[in-house]
């Protein structure tokens, strides 16, 4: 290897490095405040060697303002958005990928409209309504309104994933007579169990972090951690270590989602544009 | 052949019934959770409707849209879309790229930066506008103000300052979307033949010369694509904004989306803004059917 392509390599690798520290710097400085002492945390210039404190977890955890009940309503909110959203989406998703039938392409594109639509544009009509019903600070309410932007992304990546299997394990399940939901049953999905894995992993963490309907119509029964956390900031916004305590253990399921499902990640995140756009 | 032909018509005729009856919840749902509110929203701004002074509701015909033209607030909030939605899809396209050539070069190490990347796109935004208004752009505390001290640059109030204040908003939504741009970018890279490369070589084309002849065509598709979803992700940008400036100080960092929210439910005049969300709705729909096209066109 001559100097120069070594100094090159280098280089290049400084560069990235760089480029990774801005990611996951922030995040690891969350993680250091979150041990610390709120004197600690304001200390100038910062000390890195501190005696680590284990009270902020234990505030945001067993204190008064725990946000262990807000951790429960974001599990309920997002499981139930997600098994909904699993149920509708995957027959769907087979239908367009897989099937013939008359006005596909239409169907495939209104699927793909409705997840352009700007969140702000259905939370008015939806705050109107459930009002109106009386249904405002609601598991229910909230979990409906989720399938707004759930259910297009959980359609168009099963899509892909169906699109993947062969069309001859279906002729020749047909062929021994099986009829057509038993095909798709005990052939087809067996074979996108990898796909509908990673397509719950992702309208989970979607739902997870979602904010702007949980904010308007959630209240003090339904609040969930992200709305908490917001809150938090209000309220006490110079207690920056117990902020970062309960902002780790808000983060800490998507992020560990994140760490395993991450070879899956960009394809989930592109899904619409790849299909909608192209041959569809 | 009559024999042949009728048992593959009824076979079509059963495959379209399935697949109408696995797809109509799906369609029913999306209709009435979608759609029926769209219809909803659009009656609401053709109405007078503020829940602070409930007595005056009543229609307005097209007396929201009337009022958006000397509403200087309204202009501001456009401008802002503007100016917010094109930083942040050049600047993530342009680093993500940059950041994606460069990674393609180095032999190891690519599963570290990836696993980097995912970082910051798993984050709830809203987490994400919240540590960066404290931990890292709080004056005399934060992350930012510890390195331009450091440097001699002084301490500035980067959320205080209306002109600094969109320049943070935009910086927080780079940071946060940019791993997006390259991952997707990176994965387009990775699939292009590398014997192209070795003919342009051969003609002694340079590097930038390589790139903008070569690369850059070959992975337009991926670029537009990307485009098109940071320019949505963009538009509707919400929560990052909101729990680190919450639109201000005074309106410096209130988007169109924050303004239709404000309007909606802090000053609690709805009609109004169900106005400024069909105009949000409109925008972003307009903008998908151009992009859409362009892609098509080029693809």
């Amino acid at each position: 290897m001559s100097p120069r392509s070594a100094f090159r390599r280098i280089a290049l690798a400084a560069v990235a490095g760089v480029g990774v520290a801005v990611w996951v710097f922030p995040v690891i400085w969350g993680l250091i405040t979150s041990f610390k002492t709120e004197r600690d945390v304001l200390a100038y210039p910062p000390v890195w060697l501190f005696k680590p404190t284990l009270d902020n977890y234990r505030e945001v955890i067993f204190g008064a303002s725990s946000i262990l009940p807000n951790l429960w309503s974001s599990f309920v909110v997002a499981t139930s958005a997600t098994i909904l959203t699993m149920l509708i989406a995957i027959p769907a998703a087979y239908a367009l990928g897989r099937l013939r039938y008359p006005a596909k392409r239409a169907s495939g594109f209104y699927v793909l409209v409705t997840q352009m639509l700007p969140p702000i544009g259905l939370i008015i009509p939806y705050y109107l309504v459930l009002q109106k019903l009386g249904a405002l600070d609601t598991y229910s309410g909230l979990s409906i309104i989720y399938l707004t932007f759930a259910l297009p992304f959980a359609i168009w990546l099963m899509v892909s994933y169906f699109e993947d299997v062969p069309f001859e394990m279906e002729e020749a399940a047909l062929l021994d007579r099986a009829g057509r939901l038993r095909a798709l049953w005990y052939v087809i999905l067996p074979q996108v169990r990898g796909g509908i894995a990673v397509t719950t992993i992702f309208v989970f963490l979607n739902a997870w972090n979602e904010f702007m309907f949980a904010v308007v119509l959630g209240g003090n029964r339904v609040r969930t951690v992200t709305v908490a956390m917001f809150n938090f900031i209000s309220v006490e916004q110079t207690q920056w270590a117990k902020l970062a305590a309960g902002a780790m253990l808000a983060m800490l399921p998507v992020i560990l989602i994140g760490f395993f499902a991450q070879r899956h990640i960009v394809k989930g995140l592109t899904v619409g544009a790849v299909k909608g756009g192209g041959r569809r | 052949m009559s024999a042949a032909a009728r048992p593959a018509r009824t076979l079509a005729a059963q495959e379209r019934r399935f697949a109408l009856g696995l797809l109509a919840p799906a369609l029913v749902v999306l209709a009435l959770t979608t759609t029926a509110p769209l219809v909803y929203l659009a009656w609401n701004s053709l109405q007078r409707l503020d829940l602070a002074m409930p007595w005056l509701s009543g229609f307005a015909g097209a007396g929201n849209y009337a009022k958006m033209g000397s509403d200087p607030r309204f202009w501001n909030s456009l401008l802002l879309t503007g100016i917010y939605t094109a930083s942040t899809v050049v600047l993530q396209v342009v680093i993500g790229l940059s950041l994606a050539l460069l990674v393609l070069q180095i032999p190891r190490g690519q599963g570290v930066l990836r696993i980097a990347a995912i970082l910051p796109i798993v984050l709830a935004p809203v987490v994400v506008g919240m540590f960066w208004r404290t931990l890292v752009l709080a004056p005399d505390f934060g992350l930012v103000d510890l390195v331009t001290r450091t440097l001699g640059l002084g301490s500035h109030n980067w959320l205080g300052d209306p002109q600094l204040a969109l320049i943070s908003v935009i910086a927080i939504h780079t940071w946060q979307w940019t791993p997006f741009a390259f991952l997707v970018l990176l994965a387009s890279l990775a699939t292009l033949p590398p014997d192209v490369y070795e003919a342009a070589r051969l003609d002694r084309a340079s590097a930038w010369q390589r790139f903008v002849h070569i690369t850059l065509p070959l992975i337009r598709p991926a670029v537009v694509m990307v485009v098109i979803l940071r320019m949505m992700t963009a538009l509707s940008a919400f929560a990052a904004i909101f729990a680190a400036t919450g639109g201000g100080p005074g309106s410096a960092t209130e988007i169109l989306n924050l303004y239709a929210y404000r309007t909606s439910f802090a000053e609690l005049n709805l009609g109004y803004g169900a106005a400024l969300a069909m105009v949000l709705l409109a925008i972003t729909l307009a903008i998908s059917f151009v992009m859409f096209r362009m892609r098509r066109a080029r693809a």
